[in-house]
């Protein structure tokens, strides 16, 4: 017996065996051990009793013995529970119609938001994935030494696609594409369109839904195939298949015959043209061009595989045409070619020059995420900031269930699941908005033409499931596991105090003001910089001109005479670039320094007809002929970056000629207020052909003689394509431009302070609901409207401030930043925008709270307090 | 044939239980084994088989009898229930009535030659 006394089973295992242990056969199962360890220990020591010990509890260790999740849970219906929540939930949600709009509402208006910013971001990252061969087509691509090193071009030699068929096993298709931009002509009208041309196999290799003739018109060299925009421009609704349009490529007229009409297209598409026209009948293609300058040109050139063939196995192909193309065109040897999967077009575009995707458009994808954001934190807190005080509501519903024994897990399922339901309205409900309200406008104001293809589009599908996942986690998670985390007996005893005064409420409301004031200030800033520059002074005057293009140089001087023939016209001149538009840039050498600078060569009287403003010297003289050989005018930019004093002392160097610096004009915008003023020289050109006349009309006159001007310029150029425009219209496509931005930022800050408001209202109202006995007492004590009103408004008044205090803040720095990259001219973030950011924002307080206040007001006291 | 289906340690230990009566717990039968047939015989298989057994309805058990070798736990005691009886005897009449049918050795010899 003393050795009994003495000695103890081990006790590690001992415990573990109680930790597993299902506590039903623990009694024996114990009982044994230790009788067993005993026996051991009588008969051959402690050590031996000990590791039996050891190894019998491991051998204990079976599935039948192990203890599993407790017996009660194992008939838990969990089915027929969760129809019981969604039971429940729904009645809460009927019952609090008000705050159950504003939680679906806004958690709505940011899905939709979101969706049309991911849709542009898929249109930008996912193109070309509806394509059904994707997976087989490949781009050629080659790299060659370049001067930034080793450089990948998406365009290949011409004749690679000769050799293809030779070198290249397992093709099923191949096609070249060349994007031109030729004169279409049709009943006498000529049109400005994108071509594209191809070989008859582009037609295999990538499908597109027909809207009238079949996908093999292309096959006829003489047929092309619309667009559905082109066909509604060129015949309206008459049947286009068989109607004849002409196309002037490099001067020469060709004649075809529609074949067949593209359903419109959404931007989902890879390549972007308005007619598709067959590669044999390019202009290019008729010449027998010379050998090497066959090799010279260079196009996009795509295969299709077979199926299930590896693009590797062409590996030797490609390396016989590279030494084919090396020994015809030594002058610009390939170090290889490869073959660049048409999915990865988009992800490598960075990587590749004159690829088929050149613009990734970044800032916008931002500048949409960001809003996105924006407002789906601001739905999110609403929602958040609600459900805490709803739920508070039922807190007697969460005790009651605890004492019955549900626990913190089961209760965070039936909330988050009730969250689920009101998620998923959400959702349902941001897809209709999307689709029919945010969808059409973006589109409008973009130009684009984006859609939500529920049916084809599985990546759509994924991102609202995740969306919902998403917002129903981070909206819901919080709330419900604060909910359950009383203990019942203080809820039950009416001692918990709870939700409307929390900590966590104020901060996310702050956060939601904040983020409201930055959506107003970035919104007005923009606007009022709008407005700003739509009344800026471009530095000269642009009423009462007229610019026509000169096609080709033969026409320059029949054109200007005709045109100076007008009655209208006062004077004419040409000018190489027109002001306006891009301006060359050329390199100028002063006192042995290069600078990069704006070049404007035109003819002498180009300056004066403009009416550019003279600061010092003078104009050029057109009498003199000096001036038209060495003589230059530059803008006040010049003088102050490359620090001179007019008159200058010294020749600038132009090309290796040398000119005087006769007058200095006062600075103007010859491109957008996007961009600074580049310093610029203008030169009086001795030459006498130029790619734009500017006509100077009569006052008043230059809008009406439009149509005259262009008679008269069809008349020396019956087939060309007239691009006449006044001087006034010059920046109309970039005011349409920053028009559209200041639109969408104007709706986001609408949107952002209608959510903060409506998540302000929910939340005073659920406060004032449980205070309204507070409230009507002191109203029987005598309190006034102003007292009642400070005395709510008092925690939302200081919200306000410390808001206003992080929004102003922050809105001047990153608000700045974003005008920067928009605009070099701006009116930057001052008074006005913040001013009135704030001003929005407390009379967003004020309405909210004096609605409230007003109940009270009218409310009889009697009515309220009778009830206990 | 109801076939009663007992595993061949099922069946030592279910005799075992039988033999011990009123007695069988694990570390008894444990011994038991050991002494009537010399197998040295795991006691979680014991305690296995013992589970296995009372859920098909051949044992019975009560807990009982805390001694202060268990540290003042009880012994879950099992007895063979009419069940368990009638499927020895099933497991024992088919053997002997297989064993019966055994051709003698004599035979094997006389078809040596």
């Amino acid at each position: 017996m003393d050795t009994k006394l003495k000695h103890h089973p081990p006790k590690w295992p001992d415990r573990f065996l109680e930790f597993y242990c299902s506590p039903s056969r623990l009694e024996q199962i114990q009982g044994d051990a230790y009788e067993l360890f005993y026996m051991n220990l009588e008969e051959r020591g402690i050590r031996y009793a000990r590791f039996r010990f050891l190894i019998h509890v491991l051998s204990f260790f079976r599935w039948g013995n192990i203890r599993r999740s407790k017996p009660s849970y194992q008939t838990y219906n969990q089915g027929a529970m969760f129809k019981n929540y969604m039971k429940i939930g729904w009645r809460n949600l009927v019952k609090q119609k008000g705050t159950t709009f504003i939680s679906i509402f806004g958690l709505a208006a940011a899905v939709g938001c979101c969706l049309v910013a991911y849709l542009f971001i898929e249109q930008v990252w996912f193109k070309g994935m509806h394509q059904e061969n994707k997976d087989e087509i490949y781009q050629i691509t080659y790299t060659a030494e370049g001067e930034n090193g080793k450089t990948t071009y998406g365009t290949v030699a011409e004749p690679i696609s000769e050799l293809i068929s030779d070198e290249l096993p397992n093709i099923k298709a191949q096609t070249r594409i060349l994007t031109d931009f030729p004169v279409l002509i049709h009943k006498n009208e000529s049109y400005f369109q994108r071509a594209q041309y191809v070989d008859p196999g582009y037609m295999e290799m990538f499908t597109y839904s027909m809207l009238y003739g079949y996908p093999g018109a292309l096959n006829e060299p003489e047929q092309v195939i619309l667009t559905e925009e082109l066909s509604t421009k060129l015949f309206g609704n008459t049947h286009p298949i068989g109607q004849d349009i002409a196309l002037i490529t490099n001067g020469e007229e060709k004649l075809y015959k529609v074949g067949g009409v593209f359903k419109s297209f959404n931007d989902m598409e890879m390549f972007n043209f308005d007619l598709l026209v067959n590669m044999s009948t390019h202009s290019n293609e008729n010449h027998a061009l010379p050998l090497k300058d066959a090799w010279a040109s260079e196009l996009w050139t795509f295969i299709q595989l077979e199926k299930d063939v590896d693009a590797g196995s062409l590996s030797t192909g490609l390396a016989e045409i590279v030494s084919a193309q090396n020994k015809i065109n030594p002058e610009n040897p390939y170090l290889s070619l490869q073959l660049e999967s048409f999915n990865d077009l988009v992800k490598n575009s960075e990587n590749v020059e004159r690829g088929v995707v050149s613009f990734l458009a970044v800032a916008p994808q931002i500048l949409l995420s960001a809003i996105g954001i924006f407002i789906l934190i601001l739905a999110v807190f609403n929602y958040i900031n609600i459900s805490i005080l709803m739920a508070s509501r039922r807190l007697k519903e969460i005790g009651v269930r605890k004492v019955i024994g549900s626990n913190k897990g089961q209760l965070i399922a039936q909330f988050l699941s009730e969250n689920l339901m009101v998620c998923f309205m959400a959702i349902v409900l941001g897809l209709l908005l999307a689709a029919f309200i945010f969808l059409p406008g973006f589109n409008e104001i973009a130009s684009k033409n984006i859609k939500i293809d529920l049916l084809n589009d599985h990546l759509v599908w994924m991102f609202l499931g995740a969306m919902l996942l998403f917002i129903t986690l981070v909206s819901g998670l919080y709330p419900a596991i604060y909910i359950t985390s009383f203990k019942p007996i203080n809820i039950l005893k009416g001692n918990q105090q709870m939700g409307s005064k929390s900590v966590f409420t104020s901060v996310l409301l702050t956060f939601q003001f904040t983020l409201a004031i930055i959506s107003i200030v970035a919104g007005v800033a923009f606007v009022q910089t709008n407005h700003i520059n739509a009344n800026r002074d471009w530095g000269y005057d642009s009423s009462d001109k007229i610019i026509v293009n000169v096609p080709s140089s033969q026409d320059y001087l029949p054109l200007k005479n005709k045109l100076s023939a007008l009655a209208s016209v006062i004077e004419v001149s040409g000018s190489q670039d027109y002001v306006g538009n891009w301006i060359r840039e050329e390199e100028l050498v002063f006192h042995e320094e290069k600078y990069e600078i704006s070049l404007l060569n035109a003819e002498a009287n180009y300056p004066e007809l403009l009416d550019l403003k003279l600061k010092q010297g003078r104009m050029f003289n057109t009498e003199l002929i000096s001036d038209t050989q060495e003589s230059v005018l530059v803008n006040q930019t010049f003088l102050d970056e490359l620090g001179l004093i007019f008159p200058l002392t010294e020749k600038i160097i132009l090309d290796s000629a040398s000119y005087d610096v006769v007058g200095v004009v006062e600075d103007f915008h010859t491109i957008f207020f996007q961009s600074f003023i580049d310093p610029m020289v203008i030169r009086a050109s001795p030459d006498t052909t130029f790619n734009y006349l500017t006509l100077k009309m009569t006052s008043g006159t230059a809008y009406s003689s439009m149509e005259s001007v262009k008679k008269i310029w069809h008349e020396a150029i019956p087939r060309g394509l007239f691009e006449g425009k006044l001087q006034t219209e010059v920046f109309d496509r970039e005011f349409s431009d920053v028009n559209g931005v200041s639109n969408i930022l104007l709706f986001s800050a609408i949107l952002a302070v209608v959510l903060a408001a409506l998540g302000l209202f929910g939340l005073v109202s659920l406060n004032m609901n449980s205070r309204i006995k507070d409230f009507c007492v002191r109203k029987v004590f005598g309190a006034d409207a102003g007292d009642l009103s400070m005395k709510l408004a008092k925690r939302y008044l200081i919200i306000w401030g410390v808001a206003s205090v992080l929004g102003g803040g922050i809105s001047i720095v990153l608000v700045s930043a974003f005008l920067n990259t928009f605009f070099a001219f701006h009116s930057g973030v001052g008074l006005i925008p913040i001013g009135l950011g704030l001003l929005i924002l407390l009379l967003v307080v004020a309405g909210t709270v004096g609605s409230q206040i007003l109940k009270i007001v009218k409310a009889n006291p009697a009515t309220i307090l009778k009830a206990e | 044939m109801k076939g009663y289906n007992l595993g061949e340690l099922e069946e030592l230990i279910l005799l075992t239980v039988g033999i011990l009566d009123q007695e069988a717990y694990g570390v008894a039968i444990l011994e038991e084994i050991k002494n009537q047939t010399g197998r040295k015989v795991n006691i979680s298989a014991i305690h296995t088989v013992l589970n296995r057994l009372e859920e098909k309805g051949f044992l019975k058990s009560y807990m009982g009898g805390a001694t202060e070798e268990r540290g003042g736990r009880r012994k879950r005691l099992f007895s063979i229930s009419a069940t368990g009886r009638a499927a020895i005897e099933e497991v024992k009449n088919v053997r002997n009535k297989l064993f019966d049918q055994l051709p003698p050795l004599a035979l094997d010899f006389s078809h040596g030659h």
